[in-house]
């Protein structure tokens, strides 16, 4: 384990804003991920409100520009970005939008953003609010670093090659620590009863769910986990034969998530929709990636006008 | 030298006249209203000339002097019937144009002029005019009320964004679709503060999208101008609305505002 | 390292446009690609749109797609000429599982547009004939007009059973074609469920009543092939619009194994 003390850590910080996008939660009315210009922005304190994902799984990607039949992908580079402060659930959640976008087919816009990113974590030290349940679902060590808040200083955990590159540049900044094994539980995370829901499909207590669901779809936009897209073309006015064809967020908890030409919804009713979505979180990427989606961290809780708890729901379900 | 840039010059222009006949003629038209769903047309400043490039507009108050009397292939109707000449001019443009687009709330909803509707004439007549007043008007409704609409733009004013991306979908031959995302979805991905959770009556999650959830960005609530979404569900939203403390009363009128006439008449009750 | 893109089609160019009906056409064109009937490519026309398009056909000359005009991109495909381009990307998507099936009597069951896919079955069952036992073919349409693959017809007659039918009566006596639906004549039709394989594909409300007359008939589950329709957006699944109960219809289908998506 390394340690570093915390206003030498906003040192570290502020040098690496000079060649890195440095890229931590902030705190304005809501916590979010932004790129930051001076390490006091960054807020610990309390979990990000929005997901992180936005800064790979872009909310509008160019796939290409197209000039009548001829298509041109635009050159992209990143720059090379360091991610601070991410907790284990996001961290989580990275891992998993690695699997829908590198993993199988390698999606190349996704993969230029992923390179050259540096992942610090912030591990948790209480459960952040009634809505977490990260302890329940299995979730991996993925990080480059990890900071573990030790009041005046953080302990440091090396996590990857990467990680280990990372410290060895900036030795200056680090000191060894004599701690070799720390605690990870978060207390009273694992709220979510182990439970197998692949025969509850047709349980009547989703009802519950689905009365209170405004069909907003706050749950998609603020899961950390959620990849799905829609592909969309966008033409110029002043020449309608050019334009760009887009790829942009989508939700399933919406109609014309499954709408066709002819104007038929394959999951017209709000509780497929619902259903659907728990079931992808909890099920369906399982059984494709060996990994629950979902990786607890309570933002579809938290972010839904009408709170409604899957879990609770599940967890009630006899 | 001089004859090929002549020439060219001539290739264009007839080129430019051929384009012009294939052009789709559309015409702005205004009833009832304030003007403002014209004025959305307006805004996109940067390309309104590229605008009239791709369509031949034949009339627009203010912009054209001459309206034209011919066949058109598509008319913008802003405003809502309000008086006996909205009705006339109305099914006047209905008979010359292929398409009929209701142009902002007025004309896809009855917006704010329509609510009178729900209130008591006594209520209105008195404040409006300070003495009685016989009104021999019309029922202000929204225009499909009184002839047949192919499509709605709505929104009070309209996005200029929308205008323009119909604008190029027709030209196109696409058929344009209505958007059926709420205007939570393009909320969220403003990173706002949602209001439900500061106990203020915003209609977010039950209407229609597609302005960029341009109030909240500005720090007002969502007073449901664009219309409700194909599922809203209007019996959690107002229990979840009751639940933060609001009236019933103050719910309801809100939610009949912009588009009174077009929700379930059950919710308005 | 230069990465493969998924999403970026090319162009190809139409090598000829016929029309089958009044709201189907086939494009044929220039482009070879090895392909399973059952599989789609992915077609679009740049500002319109993409769609998926399931292979009409089994060549290694050229491909064709029948399409059905019911949407933008779908109605724009229409207006293309012989000469013109659009793009594609692809093939896409497991089709029907033909290798296998080798040796066994194959039924093909189709509805409409759900015809088109099953060209490219019927086309392969053609050319590998004598690898096949019996072939029967139930096809349904909505109206004399609305019968695609007429000059196919003729031929398949020959070489194989050809049931077709339409659901509306025509003016005029027509030979060769019943009135009433599809599914009226394959519950009269004796099928022998032994060594048997049923490939269907149309409307979901036939494709179900074809499959309760064909469990009524002894077949498993596991000797029906169904194609699935779905929205699709990206083609190699990702993008999550077609996921049916987990399974991806443009990765893992479109055509699936009855036993596989029965619960959903």
């Amino acid at each position: 384990m390394k340690a570093i003390k915390k206003e030498v850590f906003n040192r570290l910080i502020s040098s690496l804003i000079k060649s890195y996008e440095v890229i931590a939660p902030v705190k304005k009315e809501l916590v979010s991920f932004e790129v930051i210009k001076r390490p006091e922005e960054i807020y610990f304190k309390t979990n990000s409100y929005f997901p992180v994902k936005e800064f790979f799984f872009k909310k509008n990607e160019t796939l290409f520009r197209f000039n009548g039949n001829n298509v041109k992908v635009p050159v992209k580079k990143p720059k090379k970005k360091v991610l601070i402060g991410l907790r284990r659930c996001d961290l989580n959640s990275i891992l998993r939008q690695d699997m829908a976008f590198i993993d199988e087919d390698v999606d190349a816009y996704y993969k230029k953003e992923r390179e050259n990113c540096v992942l610090i974590g912030y591990h948790c030290s209480k459960v952040e609010d009634e809505y977490c349940f990260c302890g329940s679902l299995k979730l991996l060590d993925f990080f480059d670093l990890m900071l573990y808040d030790k009041g005046k200083s953080f302990l440091v955990e090396v996590g990857s090659k990467k990680g280990e590159k990372f410290v060895k540049r900036y030795k200056q900044f680090f000191k060894e620590s004599k701690v070799k094994k720390i605690d990870k539980v978060v207390k009273g995370s694992d709220r979510l009863k182990k439970k197998d829901i692949s025969s509850l499909y047709d349980h009547a207590d989703w009802e519950k769910g689905v009365k209170r669901c405004l069909s907003c779809a706050a749950c998609n936009l603020l899961c950390p986990g959620c990849y799905c897209f829609d592909i969309n073309d966008k033409v110029e006015i002043k020449d309608l034969s050019k334009g760009e064809r887009c790829r942009t967020w989508a939700a399933c908890q919406l109609r014309c998530f499954t709408r066709v030409a002819g104007e038929h919804v394959f999951r017209d009713k709000r509780e497929d929709r619902f259903k659907h979505r728990i079931y992808h979180q909890l099920q369906y990427f399982k059984e494709k990636h060996g990994v629950n989606l979902c990786t607890g961290c309570g933002r579809c809780i938290r972010g839904c006008p009408t709170r409604i708890d899957f879990v609770k729901i599940i967890n009630e379900m006899k | 030298m001089g004859s090929i840039l002549a020439r060219m010059g001539l290739c264009l222009g007839m080129m430019r006249l051929r384009m012009t006949e294939d052009k789709l003629k559309v015409g702005f038209y205004n009833i009832t209203g304030c003007a403002g769903c014209l004025l959305s047309v307006i805004f996109n400043e940067d390309d309104l000339l590229h605008v009239a490039k791709i369509i031949d507009i034949k009339a627009f108050p203010f912009i054209k002097e001459k309206k034209n009397d011919g066949e058109l292939d598509v008319v913008f109707m802003e405003g809502l019937v309000a008086s006996n000449d909205d009705v006339k001019v109305l099914k006047e443009v209905r008979k010359k144009t292929k398409v009929l687009v209701a142009l902002g709330a007025c004309a896809c909803t009855g917006c704010i002029p329509a609510f009178r509707n729900f209130i008591q004439k006594e209520n209105y007549e008195r404040k409006v005019f300070l003495r009685k007043l016989e009104l021999r008007d019309q029922k202000p409704v929204p225009i499909d009320k009184h002839v047949k609409v192919e499509y709605y733009i709505p929104g009070c004013p309209p996005d200029k964004n929308e205008i323009l991306t119909f604008i190029k979908d027709i030209v196109l031959g696409k058929k344009p679709r209505g958007y059926d995302k709420p205007v939570c979805f393009e909320c969220r991905l403003n990173k706002n503060t949602c209001f439900l959770d500061k106990k203020e009556l915003c209609l977010g999650p039950i209407t229609n999208g597609n302005c960029n959830s341009v109030c909240i960005n500005g720090g007002l609530v969502c007073w449901g101008c664009r219309g409700a979404t194909p599922d809203a569900n209007f019996e959690t939203m107002i229990s979840l609305l009751k639940e933060k403390g609001i009236k019933a009363k103050d719910i309801k009128d809100r939610m009949k505002t912009f588009v009174g006439l077009k929700l379930p008449k059950e919710v308005i009750r | 390292m230069k990465m493969k893109n998924a999403y970026l089609p090319k162009p190809v160019k139409i090598i000829n446009f016929k029309r089958e009906s009044s709201d189907t056409f086939t494009l044929r064109l220039g482009l070879k690609v090895k392909h399973e009937p059952g599989q789609f490519l992915q077609v679009s026309i740049p500002g319109i749109g993409e769609v998926p398009i399931s292979f009409a056909s089994y060549s290694n000359k050229h491909v064709e797609l029948s399409i059905h005009e019911v949407g933008n991109v779908t109605n724009a495909l229409a207006k293309l000429k012989k000469g013109d381009k659009l793009l594609v990307r692809g093939p896409y998507g497991k089709g029907y599982p033909m290798e296998e099936l080798k040796g066994k009597n194959v039924i093909i069951m189709g509805g409409g547009c759900g015809v088109a896919p099953l060209k490219g079955v019927i086309e392969y069952v053609e050319k590998f004939k004598k690898d096949f036992e019996d072939v029967v073919l139930f096809l349904g349409f909505r109206s004399i007009n609305d019968i695609l693959f007429k000059e196919h017809l003729s031929r398949w007659k020959k070489k194989f059973c050809v049931n077709t039918s339409v659901d509306k009566r025509p003016a005029k006596t027509c030979f060769g074609v019943k009135v009433g639906f599809i599914t009226k004549l394959i519950e009269k039709s004796r099928l022998e469920s032994e060594n048997s394989v049923a490939l269907m594909c149309g409307p979901p409300i036939m494709i179900n009543f074809i499959i309760r007359i064909l469990k009524d008939k002894g077949f498993k589950d596991n000797q029906i092939f169904v194609s699935a329709e779905r929205m699709m957006n990206c083609g190699i699944g990702v993008c999550g619009h077609c996921m049916i109960h987990g399974k991806y219809t443009c990765k893992d289908g479109p055509v699936f194994r009855y036993d596989e998506i029965k619960n959903d």
